[in-house]
């Protein structure tokens, strides 16, 4: 591997000039992914047509999967937490377990996305960062289409839509933020280490316990020390399902919103760290492949 | 930079870190378990290393609208020149510049997947090559036609034959329009007439629309056929620039790599072993070791063997064939009534002397085979390559077409 770090490509858009220096580092650049939305588009639409691809069920999958955990999860929940009523906790549990796979989706599609694709980027040059990118659109579709289960449990809970619905989107972002920052991040790694195939699943079956998914965020609050608080509120995951709860039954933060900030700052920080370890090691990913 | 510059490559190099101490493959689980356990108590030691230059200090421009041939035997850094100057990889040292829309064909049919059918996959291959959506609209009916599988448009290309999926793939790279385009040896694939097709696509491009080409081949036919200038690479390093009628006869001199080429582990041999065949050697018409033939030159195939006593009427003959297996032809010292009267024990080099070459540029296989008295001595099947540069067979300065057939005849033309 080249000891060499700073090395990459500049361009000088203006004289319509390529500079590639050993000297140069690489950066995000918002406007060569733009040059690149067709790819973009095209290995997305590559990524859905393929996924469900001689699938009898086909697309009814992205339905099931969630479906499945939703009645699983949602019975145990009914059963020990008794603060709410069965039909709530179902709808609590399906709105959480929706975000919590879109995540894991998320981290897991773009933790693969780069050795998943070696095959492109060692025989043309495009921005890597398309890969990842791509990936995450696929699991939105599937994310979208699961959205119907919500929807079929919100009318039969006799739940009302607040106007706080507005809000969801946002925390539909910072949950995809999250899954991108931290799968950038495993994306790196598994260029060298093929150990993270086995890490990311390990990782998403402890962090689905210690997100409020099958229980509400008090439920765990109550039950552990206060000084863990702000331990528990590290995970990047809090913020979103609770947020994204607020949004979809207007039921208010029932904690310190000082532990919800803590929450959204760990996802940027995860986001930020991620883009920058990426771009770190992106322009010699061909040389580890 | 002066104006007509488009590439300018200066003090380019390339270190790879070859991992020297790399744990040894276990077959056994309990192995890659051990391994598994080594690994992790060595990550965070220093790993013993080597370093290995795969260009070192290369240097030169290219003007607009050049065809600069990239020569140079396996290993010389010519794949690692086209990877950097596409951006797959990033140089140690040096920089490059460059102006224009570059694209590269390192492959056909990057990034193509069975499952989509032939219209997805020229959207995803065009896109991949960095084509916009609007241009592969613009340009999808030229792209159908010219790949010749307008009837099959929508079947997933896992159904294709390998001859389809080949033309589809090169329909989408002939169809880019780059300023540079850089070609690795992807014509090597598909048919004679669509390779043909190929090469006139690309001759096209750069003569009639004054892009610039980077090519690289082993095929000297097709590199003086398509290129006018020629880069030729040595170990990483540049050895000469310029002219392509001046840099591939230095190319096709240098040779002479202490290659073992010896049969010494063949055990997939017939006969008795009385003698065997222990190696071969290429050698010019000055004795000197080449590692190819060119059409048209005198050349000679050494061939050491060893008797483990003295033999009678030893016939060494050599059958080569061409790259589909086809026996071109058959040369024995029998058939010439050149039977050595006894062959001593020990080894002895067997010489065969081809005169004026007439056979066309490309890759020959030869068998060898040894008797004596009806008795087979040693038999080898495929025991060696012969790789044919192209050459001036006529003596007329020119180069017969290539992909007209393997043989060059004698003959003279009279018109009465």
């Amino acid at each position: 591997m080249c000891k060499h770090k700073n090395i990459n490509f500049v361009f000088d858009l203006a004289n319509n000039k390529i500079i590639i220096d050993s000297k140069l580092n690489s950066f995000f650049s918002l406007r060569e992914i733009l040059k690149y939305k067709s790819l973009l588009n095209n290995l997305a639409k590559r990524d859905f047509l393929v996924r469900y691809k001689q699938a009898f069920a086909g697309i009814m999958w992205a339905l099931i999967k969630p479906l499945i955990n939703i009645l699983v999860f949602g019975y145990i929940a009914s059963k020990i937490n008794s603060s709410a009523d069965t039909a709530s906790n179902f709808v609590f549990v399906a709105s959480a377990m929706l975000l919590w796979q879109l995540f894991a989706n998320v981290f897991n599609d773009v933790s693969n996305s780069i050795i998943g694709n070696s095959n492109l980027f060692a025989k043309v040059y495009f921005p890597k960062i398309i890969i990842p990118l791509s990936s995450i659109v696929v699991c939105l579709v599937d994310f979208t289409i699961s959205l119907f289960i919500l929807v079929v449990l919100f009318i039969f809970s006799g739940q009302i839509i607040h106007w706080h619905i507005v809000l969801a989107p946002l925390f539909i972002i910072l949950t995809l933020i999250n899954g991108f920052g931290i799968g950038l991040y495993f994306a790196t790694i598994n260029v060298k280490y093929r150990d993270v195939k086995f890490i990311v699943p390990v990782i998403l079956q402890f962090g689905m316990y210690v997100t409020p998914v099958i229980f509400p965020t008090d439920f765990y609050l109550q039950r552990m020390p206060q000084w863990l608080h702000g331990v528990y509120c590290l995970n990047p995951m809090v913020a979103a399902v609770d947020g994204f709860k607020y949004a979809v039954f207007g039921n208010p933060i029932a904690y310190n919103s000082y532990y919800f900030l803590i929450s959204l700052a760990v996802a940027f920080l995860f986001l930020v760290i991620g883009v920058k370890y990426f771009y770190k090691f992106e322009r010699n990913f061909v040389d580890y492949i | 930079m002066s104006k007509n510059t488009v590439i300018k490559v200066e003090g380019l190099s390339k270190q790879y870190l070859l991992n020297k101490s790399g744990a040894p493959k276990s077959d056994t689980l309990y192995g890659s378990f051990l391994n598994g356990l080594r690994n992790v108590k060595n990550i965070a030691r220093k790993k013993e290393t080597e370093e290995f230059w795969a260009l070192k200090d290369v240097s030169f421009e290219i003007n607009q609208g050049d065809r600069v041939g990239i020569i140079g035997r396996n290993g010389a850094g010519k794949s690692t020149l086209l990877k950097i100057l596409s951006r797959i990889t990033p140089p140690t040292y040096g920089r490059i510049e460059y102006s224009g829309r570059l694209a590269s064909l390192l492959e056909v049919g990057t990034g193509f997947h069975g499952d989509l059918s032939g219209r997805e996959n020229i959207y995803l291959n065009g896109s991949i090559l960095g084509m916009s959506k609007h241009e592969i609209d613009r340009k999808f009916d030229e792209i159908v036609a010219f790949s010749e599988i307008e009837k099959f448009i929508d079947t997933p290309v896992k159904r294709y034959s390998s001859g389809m999926y080949v033309r589809l793939a090169f329909a989408v790279a002939a169809h880019l329009e780059p300023e540079i385009l850089i070609v690795d040896e992807v014509l090597a694939v598909g048919d004679a007439a669509f390779q043909k097709k190929c090469m006139g696509k690309m001759e096209d491009v750069s003569q009639n629309h004054g892009r610039t080409i980077l090519f690289v081949s082993h095929q000297m036919a097709a590199v003086q056929n398509l290129c006018n200038k020629g880069i030729y690479l040595k170990n990483g390093q540049l050895v000469e620039q310029g002219l392509i009628e001046n840099v591939i006869p230095i190319y096709l001199k240098s040779g002479a790599q202490p290659d073992s080429k010896s049969f010494y582990h063949r055990s997939d041999r017939t006969g008795s072993g009385k003698v065997k065949f222990e190696s071969f050697k290429l050698l010019n018409e000055n004795y000197q070791e080449i590692d190819n033939a060119q059409s048209g030159s005198d050349f000679f195939i050494e061939i050491t063997i060893n008797a483990t006593e003295e033999i009678t009427n030893y016939v060494a003959s050599i059958g080569i064939d061409d790259d589909f297996g086809t026996r071109i032809t058959h040369l024995s010292n029998d058939t010439i009534n050149q039977l050595p009267s006894v062959l001593s024990k020990g080894t002895s080099k067997v010489l065969f002397k081809i005169k004026r070459l007439p056979l066309s540029s490309g890759i020959y296989t030869f068998t060898l085979f040894s008797s004596s008295n009806n008795e087979i001595l040693d038999w080898l099947q495929d025991a060696g390559k012969i790789d044919v540069e192209s050459g001036d067979f006529y003596h007329t300065g020119k180069i017969a077409p290539e992909g007209q057939g393997k043989i060059y005849l004698d003959y003279s033309v009279s018109i009465l």
